[in-house]
């Protein structure tokens, strides 16, 4: 049984805007990315599998219980990190954190205070006065505070300083190591490439590519970038390469004698032969990666669908 | 069904401006009564002879007096105040800000919220109206010693002004918790208190305006029964009522929705 799961959950808002027919899996132990620009109904499944919301049409489960009719169920076992930190302006950090703490009935907070020690929290403010990394950090404590083993992040990194969003990221890799399932909503690569075992890209509220985030970053074919010495070297490449069907041309740049092409994996060592007859500047790999692929889909005017299904 | 800790923390983050009502509305009712006196007003009577505010002061008795100043406007708008900001921070404002995503993401259920909520409301308002009426009768035999007071028509009055309370509450709560935007929980939840208050106003002021009286629920407040020795038992029941089944939608309400957190 999966851990979370959408089942060809609907809702719409009207505009174009909400989620339609979006369907995927967690499971258990799993990382799940789930990357689209802003507005593409990111948050607006999340918001359903918290049971905020009713779905349209389909349905939404954690541990096999229904979202809507389980919330207060699921969220005993269940970390949530909103995207948009809203805190009672009321309160002190401290405050907060004793209210939660009471709300998830934790009587031991070794653990608590291990997370606020980890983030470098300063809990002891008001909450108006907190700086925003302050208070997502107060969030991120709060969130994780009962040790769940489902974490659901959306956007968790945002208003992070780069050394806090690197303690993030390890922190997430070492609760994946415990075995926790981790759902992560971002528009941010690096979180999701650093993290994820499974990824999925929505636009305009539909999935538009599910994948193995291993089968991307493992593909079978490799870019490489080069510059010929002279511009005879560069013409006579660019004359006998569509000859052979095994190395397929991605670009040609004449003023600057330069080429890219991408080479099968097999073909590698003929590759290595045919260009060994060339005097060459350079020669270098173009690391394909998430963010050339999810640029695809960012791009509106791009007709080219997702590469792996 | 109910949450100490959110009713502590709710008691904390709204104190200062309980107290503030609290104090304001008990310290005028016992300063309306302190400066009373028979005389005054008869010449007041006098004065106001052939204006429109005649039939406002029609009642020159002491309760009447008091039933047609305080129960009437200070007593009735300083808590309707009260109750607009209090009902809108307590459910819409923190649905609108997206505080109320931390409370639903323990394992506590809508619910509880919404009812811890709606009890804090009431319980606020039983105290505060109580402290008044308490100051209202420390007030009374301080002052006005001399003058006979109808000590059971006072109370009476006091838990009718409660219930039309309690009644207009349950209106800005169902609002609170039926839109998810503070501007429109305002809109209805302080419009509609305060419009059933200036209808009640405008009936009592003219002839003319009097079948404003029949649009507003603060007629049920039905003071001048309570004086004249008429039965009001009818009203005070409805009143109960409605604010009865105003909260009990609203819970339902917020138990029901979507919301946008």
């Amino acid at each position: 049984m999966a851990v979370i799961q959408i089942d060809h959950l609907t809702k719409d808002y009207g505009h174009n805007r909400g989620v339609f027919d979006v369907s995927f899996k967690v499971e258990k132990g799993e990382v799940y990315g789930f990357l689209g620009p802003n507005g593409a109904g990111k948050t607006t499944a999340i918001r359903h599998i918290m049971g905020f919301s009713r779905p349209q049409a389909g349905q939404t489960f954690v541990n096999g219980l229904d979202s809507w009719k389980y919330a207060s169920e699921i969220q005993k076992g269940l970390g949530y990190l909103p995207g948009e930190i809203a805190l009672p302006e009321s309160m002190k950090g401290t405050e907060f954190i004793q209210m939660m703490a009471e709300l998830r009935g934790i009587k031991d907070r070794t653990y608590t205070n291990y997370l606020i020690k980890k983030f470098e929290l300063e809990p002891s403010g008001s909450l108006k006065r907190m700086s925003l990394g302050m208070k997502r950090k107060l969030g991120i404590v709060t969130a994780f505070m009962h040790d769940p083993s489902i974490l659901v992040l959306d956007e968790p990194t945002s208003g992070l300083d780069p050394i806090m969003q690197n303690v993030f990221i390890e922190f997430i890799k070492e609760e994946k190591e415990k075995g926790k399932t981790i759902l992560l909503s971002s528009h941010i690569f690096k979180e999701i490439d650093a993290t994820c075992d499974k990824i999925s890209i929505i636009k305009e509220g539909r999935l538009v590519s599910s994948f193995v985030a291993d089968d991307l970053r493992n593909s079978k074919e490799k870019t490489f970038k080069m510059e010929f010495q002279m511009k005879e070297f560069y013409e006579r490449f660019s004359n006998e390469i569509p000859s052979n069907s095994q190395f397929q041309i991605i670009s040609l740049k004449p003023d600057k004698n330069q080429a890219i092409v991408s080479i099968p994996d097999a073909t590698i060592n003929e590759f290595v032969a045919f260009i060994s007859n060339y005097d060459l500047k350079f020669f270098s790999e173009i690391k394909f990666t998430l963010e050339d692929y999810f640029m695809k889909f960012y791009d509106r005017k791009a007709k080219q669908g997702g590469g792996i299904n | 069904m109910f949450s100490k800790t959110i009713f502590k923390q709710t008691l904390k983050a709204n104190l200062k401006l309980w107290m503030i009502f609290t104090i304001i509305t008990s310290a005028l009712l016992g300063l309306l009564i302190a400066v009373f006196e028979p005389s005054t007003i008869s010449s007041m009577t006098n004065m106001a002879e052939g204006t429109p505010l005649a039939d406002l002061l029609k009642n020159t008795t002491f309760l009447g007096m008091l039933s047609s100043t305080f129960y009437s406007i200070h007593g009735i708008l300083l808590p309707i105040i009260y109750i607009i900001m209090t009902a809108n921070i307590l459910i819409a404002s923190q649905v609108d800000r997206g505080s109320m995503a931390y409370l639903l993401s323990t394992p506590t259920k809508r619910s509880t919220v919404v009812v811890t909520q709606a009890v804090y409301l009431i319980v606020a308002l039983i105290v505060m109206l109580s402290i008044a009426t308490l100051v209202g009768v420390i007030s009374i035999q301080i002052f006005q010693s001399d003058v006979n007071v109808s000590n059971s028509d006072f109370l009476m009055l006091n838990l009718g002004w409660f219930l039309l309370m309690f009644a207009i509450s349950g209106i800005s709560f169902l609002f609170s918790c039926i839109f998810n935007l503070s501007k429109n929980s305002l809109a209805l939840g302080a419009g509609i208190p305060i419009a059933f208050f200036l209808f009640e106003l405008m009936s009592s002021v003219s002839n003319s305006l009097d079948k404003f009286k029949y649009i507003s629920i603060n007629t049920l407040f039905a003071k001048d029964a309570i004086l004249n020795g008429d039965s009001y038992t009818i009203p005070f029941f409805i009143l109960a009522i409605l604010g009865i089944v105003l909260y009990g939608i609203g819970i339902r309400v917020f138990k029901e929705k979507d919301l946008p957190l």
